[in-house]
């Protein structure tokens, strides 16, 4: 092995995201990236720019025919002029390349490369079509459901054999029909999932093999893949518990609107970002929303669930998802909106407690060095991603806050940088070929941090590729210098499981330090950071990246039985910003159920199809029953949604008898009074 | 065409009817009172010893017994179920006949003939009228239904129980539906096991006229989760059976006249859906191709219907496959070619304008019931029909 810096016959000041350039020159997907037909999801921010002029300065370099502006954007949408204005867009790798040109000038702030779309998915001819208003009658209660695998056709989301609950559906995995008013997948009025049922049923009973397959959800000779196909699926199950009832209650007053986000993508073994289709879902849904009026005249509240989580930084409240929430359900929404519509949003707290996934340099250690051994596991086909969180500062001249040293397994190369603009190394293996790639970039707008990330190609594959890092402990040390004072560094390392059986074959890199104590005098697995504990890997702060904002309801997980927190329910509290005081959070709102008991881990609901029941566990499985909850009150509710949350752990509570704290369950359980569907 | 033990093949292993008789024998409780005589050494010489010992001198005349009634029922409930067995599968196996056109060697045409028995007696005269004329697919179309074999690999892991549990006879996932139980209803199961040792022999013959290549030979990728018996791929063996079994039972049901089962077609749909995900739990097993569970389908559907006629007489259905017409990119899908309600098989399937099934219930030719397989049909039905009405409600 062999070290290589600030010696790539390119300046890395002009990578706008270190990750985004990673993914997409490792060497080991080139054959897949470098095809004109591979599209990306990215989701860019525009700077002072409209999306218009933007396709416009896209157009004058030649580049229109490699990128897709989703016909999710309407006119209205694409002729604003914001300060900062998020934008999911598709484009061929080629243009991704551009766009991560700082010196293309394309009033592109930042950007974000998700995951690849199979060009089958894509109709770059749709055309936006204006939404039609749905009359609801007084009281109703609109449900939004972003998640995957979604069992449309479960008999808890139809009111009738061929009527269906579900007013809006978005499948990113499908082929488009044709005139389909969506650019990626295939949108499902009301309408066509009632004549879907209708054409599926047969003697009074529903196939839904058949109705999945009609639904484009499922195609499996086109290898259009949906966990819909499988007794269990999450999104099924998390829309069970959130908005599931009786068939035969004939339950009309909650409307359910959804997105299906894709399957991994086998082939991207470059590592899968869903970010910009969440950010379109997000789009699309609070678009739809705003169609169900009320006899009043007013629009019907809604109530959005999004059991997702990872464990992206800066955890402060300014991240790119915080904002995102911010923008569709923080005060400002509905100040700006033309006419105001209540919207909650539940988010899950996240369930990586004990995954040894953060570390942190300051916060009471006392030594300014931190070693930490990262294990990066054999047979881990997709790459593994660590972010390096620096203290806040000032909008220019970051002070150089750390250096950061990096030694492959075995000792055989070594590499460090500051933290400090146009810091970059790589480690190459034997062949020449990049394994490793730690670099440092500044993170503007209100989070206004340094930003070191790590990125480590796979360590298997069964292509014949020349870039697999070596499996085993990478070490890392983190050199806290004077200007950070008492700030910490945070360190999280990327989630990057795959579920067996599904692509691309992911395994979870995690910190393996000696001084870390996972286990009590009992032998039980300790909930929390022992006091005093010098090991910088933490349990603290492990709170998913998602839900690090000022408004959603973040919901952590408790096990009904024993009346504890559940073990790995994720925990704050924040990172400290001087751009966001106080802190929006401490940790979670509250607690709902997660598991039935430490013996009978997670909670009963919906299996894939009609009249099955699966369990599933975590703060997936929380977070939607106090969305449940939240929809049969969001109507009366005269505050906010967290305030709401905490009177309803007065009103409805569940004690814990292990007292956590408000870092892990913030107000405390919450016992749902009719127990769900 | 007769049927013997035939462990050693693969595909008995799967639904040998015999071996299941068997099962029922030992089952009967004659093992256990050393009704097997002869099969323990020790019962053999105390039977020896024993009669030595009370035997006497020679008794004189003896009333004679009345002579054995000849073909007739009334003795099949003195035999065995293996006798009964055999005696069924004698009276089946003569009704058929497979023939091969080998005209295009590309595309063999296999046909199951139905005997027509002219005149019963000393002598015989018998006549052939086609029952299923089978036609194998393309190379070509199996390699377009090869992605669909592949696409389902992914769920393997979901339906791994599933397919174990289904190599052998699946008896116990239509018992989850139809209450059978070898207690509560033996002659419904040993009417099953007869209908499918009828079928096993049929299936085979065509399976070996059209000698359609596993999924397993077309790529390197398929890597099946068990392993791919050695007979050819299409018609699906599984799906013929399963479908002669979901329609013998539903006409039980049907004929039973308990209300609930006549409720719309609900019990027959749901066998119906039953034997579907059987079938396909073979593709995603990856040793089928979809478009041979479509060939099972229809197999198993008219073999149903001709084992229905033996039984009951009436009706018969003939049937096509025309696999160069199926198109390759569509998946199975069993109400293509059945619905439940009325018992129907579809005159008609096609894509495209190429029709690649046909069927048709033929009121000609039609043969008498085999008392032996009409007396086990009553017996089974006897099983689910209710006692009488009551008036406790």
């Amino acid at each position: 092995m062999a070290q290589h810096k600030d010696d790539n016959g390119f300046d890395p000041e002009t990578i706008v995201d270190h990750v985004t350039f990673f993914r997409l020159n490792a060497a080991g997907i080139q054959s897949v990236v470098r095809s004109e037909t591979v599209w990306w999801s990215v989701l860019i921010e525009l700077d002072g720019i409209s999306i218009d002029q933007f396709v416009d300065r896209i157009r004058e370099r030649d580049y229109d025919t490699f990128l897709i502006v989703p016909a999710a954007y309407d006119s209205d949408d694409r002729s604003v002029v914001l300060p900062f204005q998020p934008v999911t867009v598709f484009a061929t790798t080629d243009l991704v390349q551009y766009l991560n040109d700082d010196r293309s000038d394309l009033g592109v702030a930042t950007l974000r490369v998700g995951g690849i779309i199979d060009e089958m998915f894509l109709n770059p001819d749709a055309q936006s079509a204006p939404l039609s208003d749905i009359d609801v009658a007084a009281g109703t209660v609109v449900q939004a459901f972003v998640d995957d695998g979604m069992g449309i056709a479960h008999d808890l989301f139809r009111s009738g054999p061929t009527s269906s609950r579900v007013y809006f559906a978005q499948i990113f995995d499908a082929v488009p029909l044709p005139a389909s008013p969506t650019s990626i997948g295939r949108t499902l009025e009301r309408d066509d999932i009632n004549a879907l049922l209708t054409d599926c049923t047969y003697n009074g009973v529903l196939d839904e093999e058949l109705f999945y397959t009609r639904s484009g959800q499922v195609n499996l000779a086109e290898d259009v893949f949906s966990t819909v196909a499988n007794r269990a699926s999450h999104g099924t199950h998390v829309m069970g518990l959130g908005a599931g009832h009786e068939m035969s209650g004939g339950v009309d007053d909650r409307p359910i609107i959804c997105a299906a986000l894709p399957s991994r993508v086998v082939k991207d073994t470059s590592g899968v970002d869903l970010l910009p289709l969440v950010y379109l879902s997000f789009h699309i849904l609070v678009k739809q929303a705003r169609r169900f009026r009320l006899p009043d005249g007013g629009l019907a509240p809604v109530v959005f669930n999004f059991s997702y989580g990872n464990l992206e930084g800066p955890h402060d409240g300014t991240g790119i998802y915080a904002t995102m929430f911010e923008r569709y359900f923080g005060p400002d929404a509905q100040a700006c909106a033309e006419q105001p519509q209540k919207a909650w949003l539940t988010l899950p707290a996240g369930n990586a407690n004990l995954s040894r996934l953060h570390a942190v340099n300051g916060r009471g250690l006392t030594d300014t060095r931190i070693k930490l051994d990262l294990v990066v596991l054999p047979d881990d086909t997709t790459p593994t991603h660590v972010q390096f969180w620096m203290p806040s500062s000032g909008p220019t001249n970051p002070p150089n806050f750390a250096k950061i040293k990096v030694r492959s397994p075995f000792g055989t190369s070594t590499i460090s940088i500051k933290a400090q603009p146009g810091q970059a190394a790589e480690i190459t293996n034997d062949n020449g070929a990049r394994v490793a790639w730690l670099a440092y970039r500044y993170v503007g707008g209100t989070t206004q941090r340094g930003l070191v990330t790590l990125s480590i190609t796979p360590t298997a594959s069964v292509e014949e590729i020349s870039d697999l890092a070596p499996a085993g402990i990478w070490t890392i040390k983190v050199r806290r210098r004077a200007p950070a004072g008492d700030d910490p560094i945070h360190i999280w390392v990327d989630r990057d499981d795959t579920l067996p059986g599904h692509g691309p074959g992911g395994r979870q890199a995690f910190f393996d330090n000696p001084d870390y104590v996972r286990f009590g005098p009992f032998g039980a697995p300790l909930p929390v950071d022992p006091p005093g504990t010098d090991c910088p890997v933490r349990r603290s702060t492990t709170i998913s990246g998602f839900s690090c904002g000022p408004s959603p309801i973040v919901v952590a997980a408790y096990t009904e039985q024993e009346a504890v927190l559940s073990d790995y329910s994720a925990a704050g509290p924040l990172n400290p910003s001087p751009h966001m005081t106080p802190p929006p959070r401490e940790g979670p709102d509250l607690a709902a159920r997660g598991d039935d008991s430490w013996v009978l881990r997670g909670v009963y609901s919906a299996g894939s199809r009609s009249g099955s029941w699966v369990r599933g566990s975590g703060t997936s499985a929380s977070a939607p029953q106090v969305a449940r909850l939240a929809a049969g009150e969001i109507g009366t509710s005269t505050v906010d949604g967290r305030t709401w949350a905490q009177d309803a752990v007065r009103t409805h509570p569940f004690a814990l008898e292990d007292s956590p704290s408000v870092e892990r369950a913030g107000d405390g359980g919450i016992k749902l009074p009719d127990g769900g569907p | 065409m007769g049927i013997g033990r035939e462990d050693a093949l693969d595909a008995l292993d799967a639904l040998d009817a015999l071996d299941a008789l068997d099962a029922l024998d030992a089952l009967s409780g004659n093992d256990a009172l050393g009704g097997g005589g002869g099969k323990s050494p020790l019962t053999t010489e105390a039977l020896i010893t024993n009669r030595d010992g009370i035997v006497g001198a020679r008794m004189g005349d003896i009333q004679k017994p009345v002579i054995g009634a000849g073909n007739d029922v009334r003795n099949l409930s003195r035999l065995s179920r293996r006798v009964r067995g055999a005696v069924y599968q004698a009276e089946l196996g003569p009704t058929v006949d497979i023939t091969v056109n080998m005209d295009d060697p590309c595309l063999p045409v296999a046909t199951v003939w139905r005997k027509i028995e002219d005149n019963g007696g000393a002598t015989r005269k018998l006549c052939l009228e086609p029952m299923v004329t089978m036609t194998r697919p393309t190379v070509t179309q199996l390699s377009q239904q090869l992605k669909l074999v592949l696409g389902y690999a992914r769920i393997r892991p979901d339906r791994g129980a599933e397919v174990l549990s289904q190599v052998g006879v699946p008896m116990a996932f239509f018992s989850s539906i139809q209450f059978m139980d070898q207690q509560r209803t033996p002659y419904t199961m040993e009417l099953l096991m007869t209908a499918l040792g009828f079928a096993f022999p049929v299936i085979q013959r065509v399976k070996y006229a059209l000698a359609v290549k596993r999924p397993i030979e077309f790529s390197p990728q398929v890597q099946p989760m068990i392993p791919t018996p050695t007979h050819g791929s299409l018609p699906s063996g599984h799906s013929t059976e399963v479908f002669v079994m979901a329609r013998v039972l539903w006409k039980l049901l049907m004929e039973s006249g308990a209300p609930q089962y006549n409720d719309r077609a609900l019990w027959g749909t749901m066998l119906m859906r039953q034997a579907a995900r059987i079938a396909t739990n073979r593709t995603v097993a990856g040793v089928h191709f979809p478009v041979d569970s479509v060939a099972g389908e229809q197999l198993g559907l008219t073999l149903a219907e001709h084992f229905y006629s033996m039984c009951c007489g009436g009706n018969w259905v003939s049937s096509t496959f025309d696999g160069p017409n199926f198109d390759a990119t569509q998946d199975f899908d069993w109400h293509k070619l059945y619905d439940p309600d009325g018992d129907k098989q579809a005159e008609t399937a096609e894509t495209n304008g190429k029709v690649w099934a046909t069927s048709k219930v033929r009121t000609d030719n039609k043969i008498d019931a085999a008392p032996a397989l009409a007396w086990l049909w009553g017996k089974a039905l006897a099983e689910w029909q209710d006692f009488g009405p009551c008036d406790c409600e």
